[in-house]
């Protein structure tokens, strides 16, 4: 808090014993411009402060607040107090600041209703400490600040279990450097030994045979070179491949939540495939390179440092201009990389909702919005090849000015006696051996960029944070008799929007839950909290008495089976996708699984029967058989709890009644939280929880529920009524058995 | 079987080398909600002073009302829904300008309550870098700093030359003409966009 604002705070406290409880910033002025005003909770009011210490301080008393909202409105939220008597005091922020003032709104709604507040200490990090950036995350890491070399020292890792052969690779390089060396040195006694005096036969011999043997071990070294080189590079991409699919496999829901499926399979496809040119081709060539540098500086300089001075000066202008032109070139390829993820996900999203475009005849207009995206990419190609090949044009030709100096000082020398022909011509191959490498570690700089922006990419989710597993101080979760206790949870995927307020529900191991509610009510997001894919915000959920934040994820997942409305089945057998999560289980115990699912019948009449496999996503299979295979997949899990998740809903009525049939035989013994729009296939329930608007609003048998006429009651008669309309329209008939 | 053509039939016939359109034209649905209400039945008024009110005549008043914008980057000015303490909508009116003035002042200071988009003007400086781009711009309500993740899934062009932005936290900025844009921010932008 600045020093003028919080001397306007003591000012307003005074010398009273009043506690300061919470302060934060918000990020918007009354009139809705950016600015900060200060906001600070006591145990007696609350205050908000002007920047700068200026006038206009104002205060609510906590004694008249009579109610506390958070309303999320579009692009920003708002604090509202209401007063008795008096109009809504208001905070407005923008939604950089929402997840803290719903800490405030809650602290003042507990403290209006004289409870004591649980305000959180931790004070939220938005900038990076040491170079202000704004962070792309509240309390992340600052990118800006990751330096190049460490993420070069992050891929240069990956190479570490190849040691032997990244230092064979080495010894390589280095003898390669060192032999490509020699034939401008043996091509200078060519001439001034056996040339020019027109003398020396013997050593004209030796020195060709020693041509043809540098020539000779060279190849031989190249061969071993790139095969090491291919060797090394592939196994690293393959571990950062892993790492990287591992790593997906175990970061939360929320964090897919936020994402597109393009996006992520372009990283690992692409930025990955980047990152494997650059480990196979790129790093050698660097090595190689680097090693012919210093070389041939050496021996020029060694040769006739005078000249060699001559001809690096092209060389400054050359680097000064690739540090401008790297940071250009960076944003180039950042763009393309970004194209590419759009174009990536648009085909991934059209060709997977391939029927659905068919079906509505838009093929025309996929194609026109692919292409439009081939063209966005197309473009950003363009301009960044175009501009990387106007900087290696340019930098070529300043490189030549060197060939210039060579011949005219050079030439001069010789002309005053102080070189040799010879020295002239391997000082000129030198010249252009230096040359190479040099162009070549420019050509690195963007091979480099693009790999470095790819590993970036896959860094950025490599270093998300993973589900809450790793926790060192996670216990281990036994087998569980199914004990289910939720206490006082409240959720929100924003937080500004809470989907659950306070739910209290305790669930008897064996007992069968129903939960009902209109779309969006939480029932789903209640049982998501179940399998821990979300935390709750406040409250907790207890099974046999632990809480589940405190056990080992994995381990809590094998306690709890669910059966979708549409399950997702794996290409591969019918076998295969029964037993997905007991691998190990007998053939018995699949057929038995099968037979209690009602799923037998239909599988052996299969020309592959358990074998058949059923395509991508089970399509080869009807929704009742693919419903039914998840059922027996559940039985083989033998979860202590399970989860129905509409699981028979858009079925005739036929397979409906094997499903329920197999149903019943799935639930006997086990916690069940069954989710159903059709309330008569809640009927077997022990319990039915109704949830509204995030908080239950009732719970009891069916029958009770039927004879309180509340809120269950008026629910089944809407869909007493909706029924028969569709029967008098037209609709489902089957669905006529409803309650 | 010869069939004579009638002046009517050849009429109907399309031209030769023109395109034959079927007529094509959607059953119609019978609305029952929201129901339809004439703008000018449509009284707003602040009861108690802090809370909007609307009572549709001759038949019911609603005490605490939402105006929201049916489609607000699409249609900003039309297509006004009225929403109830629940969020249930009451009512639309496509044509705010079918009310009377007064009742127009009421719906565009509650539009104006209720949504927050700044407008951006000029980009002092932008960089990109690890999948992310920093902006720090000057918009209609002052200078602001943000960062947008994976522009690409981020940035949501409303026409050729309009797009709105979404930083990390989902404020909105909007930039209503690149082509209206000084020249250094549109280079800026061309980079990243």
């Amino acid at each position: 808090m600045p020093d003028a604002v919080a001397a306007k705070l003591k000012a307003a406290i005074g010398s009273s014993d009043e506690s300061v409880l919470m302060h934060v910033a918000t990020d918007l002025e009354e009139d809705r411009t950016f600015g900060e005003r200060w906001v600070v909770v006591t145990d007696r009011r609350l205050i908000v402060i002007p920047a700068n210490g200026l006038n206009g301080t104002q205060e609510v008393p906590i004694d008249s607040m009579e109610k506390v909202h958070q309303d999320d409105l579009v692009g920003f939220g708002k604090l509202r107090v209401e007063r008795k008597g008096e109009s809504p005091f208001t905070i407005t922020y923008s939604r950089s600041r929402i997840p803290r003032f719903a800490e405030v709104a809650e602290g003042l709604r507990e403290m209006s209703k004289g409870e004591d507040p649980a305000f959180p200490e931790e004070v939220e990090r938005t900038r990076c400490a040491s170079c202000g950036r704004v962070l792309p995350e509240v309390n992340g890491i600052c990118p800006a600040c990751v330096k190049k070399l460490k993420t070069l020292g992050r891929v240069a890792r990956y190479l570490l279990p190849y040691k032997p052969q990244v230092a064979m690779l080495m010894i390589s390089a280095l003898v390669t450097s060192a032999i490509q060396l020699l034939p401008p040195l043996i091509t200078r006694t060519i001439i001034d030994d056996v040339l020019t005096p027109r003398a020396n036969l013997t050593l004209l011999f030796w020195m060709v045979g020693v041509l043809f043997a540098v020539r000779s071990l060279t190849l031989g070294i190249e061969v071993g070179f790139r095969y090491l080189r291919t060797w090394v590079g592939s196994n690293a991409i393959a571990d950062i491949r892993s790492d990287l699919y591992r790593h997906l496999q175990y970061l939360p829901i929320r964090f897919y939540d936020r994402r597109k499926l393009g996006s992520l399979i372009s990283r690992m496809s692409n930025d990955s495939d980047r990152l494997d040119g650059f480990l196979i081709y790129g790093l050698p060539f660097f090595v190689n390179y680097g090693l012919m540098l210093f070389g041939i500086l050496g021996l020029l300089l060694y040769m006739n440092w005078r000249l060699t001075l001559l001809i690096l000066l092209p060389i400054p202008p050359i680097v000064i201009g690739g540090y401008f032109m790297w940071e250009r070139m960076r944003r180039f390829w950042g763009r393309w990389s970004s194209r590419w993820g759009r174009l990536s996900s648009h085909l991934n999203e059209s060709i997977t909702g391939i029927r659905v475009v068919k079906a509505f005849a838009q093929e025309d207009r996929e194609r026109d919005r692919f292409n439009e995206r081939n063209d966005d990419l197309r473009d950003a190609t363009v301009i960044a090849e175009r501009n990387w090949l106007t900087y290696s044009i340019a930098t070529g030709f300043l490189m030549s000015f060197g060939a210039f100096f060579v011949w005219y000082y050079g030439g001069l020398q010789i002309l005053r006696g102080d070189m040799t022909l010879g020295g002239l011509m391997a000082f000129i191959s030198y010249l252009w051996m230096l040359y190479g490498p040099l162009r070549g570690l420019f050509e690195m700089n963007n091979w480099m960029t693009r790999a470095l922006a790819g590993a970036e990419r896959i860094f950025e989710i490599l270093d998300a944070q993973a589900e809450p597993a790793d926790d060192p101080d996670a216990i281990p979760m036994e087998k569980v008799v199914g004990h289910v206790n939720v206490r006082n949870v409240s959720f929100g995927y924003d937080r500004a929007k809470p989907v659950l307020k306070g739910i209290d529900l305790e669930v008897k191991a064996g007992e069968m839950i129903g939960l009902i509610g209109k779309s969006g009510v939480g029932k789903s997001t209640l049982i998501s909290m179940l399998c821990r894919f979300y935390d709750a915000d406040r409250g907790s959920i207890e099974i046999d008495g632990v809480d589940i934040r405190k056990v080992k994820v994995k381990d809590l997942r094998r306690q709890i089976g669910m059966v979708q409305q549409d399950p997702f089945l794996f290409d591969g057998s019918i076998l295969e996708n029964i037993t997905y999560a007991r691998p190990e289980a007998s053939f018995d115990e699949v057929i038995l699984a099968a037979q209690a699912a009602e799923a037998h019948e239909f599988i052996v009449k299969k020309p592959d029967g358990y074998d058949m496999r059923i395509g991508e996503k089970g399509n080869k299979l009807s929704g009742g058989e693919r419903q039914r295979l998840s059922i027996a997949r559940a039985i083989l899990h033998n979860p202590p709890i399970l989860i129905l998740d509409e699981a028979t809903s858009s079925l005739d009525s036929a397979t409906e009644k094997k499903i329920q049939t197999a149903l019943a035989r799935l639930v006997q013994g086990r916690t069940t939280f069954a989710i159903a729009h059709r309330l008569s296939t809640l009927r077997s329930a022990d319990r039915l929880v109704v949830l509204d608007r995030g908080k239950i609003a009732e719970v009891g048998s069916h029958a009770q529920l039927m004879e309180r006429e509340g809120f269950f009651y008026r629910l089944v008669k809407t869909q007493q009524e909706t029924t028969a309309v569709m029967a008098v329209g037209g609709g489902k008939g089957e669905t006529s058995g409803d309650d | 079987m010869t069939t004579e053509l009638t002046e009517e039939s050849v009429d109907a016939s399309p031209e030769e080398g023109e395109e034959e359109k079927a007529e094509w034209s959607p059953t119609p649905i019978e609305i029952t909600h929201p129901e339809h209400v004439e703008a000018a039945d449509i009284h707003l008024f602040y009861e108690p002073a802090w809370k909007l009110r609307m009572t549709l005549r001759d038949d019911r008043s609603y005490l605490a009302v939402k105006v929201v914008r049916a489609a607000p980057l699409s249609s900003p000015n039309g297509y006004i829904c009225f929403l109830d303490s629940r969020d249930e909508a009451i009512c639309m009116v496509r044509d705010p300008n079918d009310l009377p003035d007064d009742q127009q002042k009421v719906v565009l200071e509650e539009l104006e309550r209720r949504y927050l988009t700044a407008i951006v003007h000029q980009v002092l400086s932008l960089r990109s870098e690890f999948g992310a781009s920093y902006w720090e711009v000057a918009t209609d309500r002052g200078d602001r700093e943000f960062v947008v993740k994976d522009v690409s899934e981020n940035a949501h062009w409303l026409s050729e030359d309009r797009v709105m932005l979404l930083d990390v936290d989902a404020n909105r900025f909007e930039i209503l003409s690149l082509r209206g844009l000084d020249r250094k921010s549109r280079g800026l932008i061309d980079l990243v966009l």
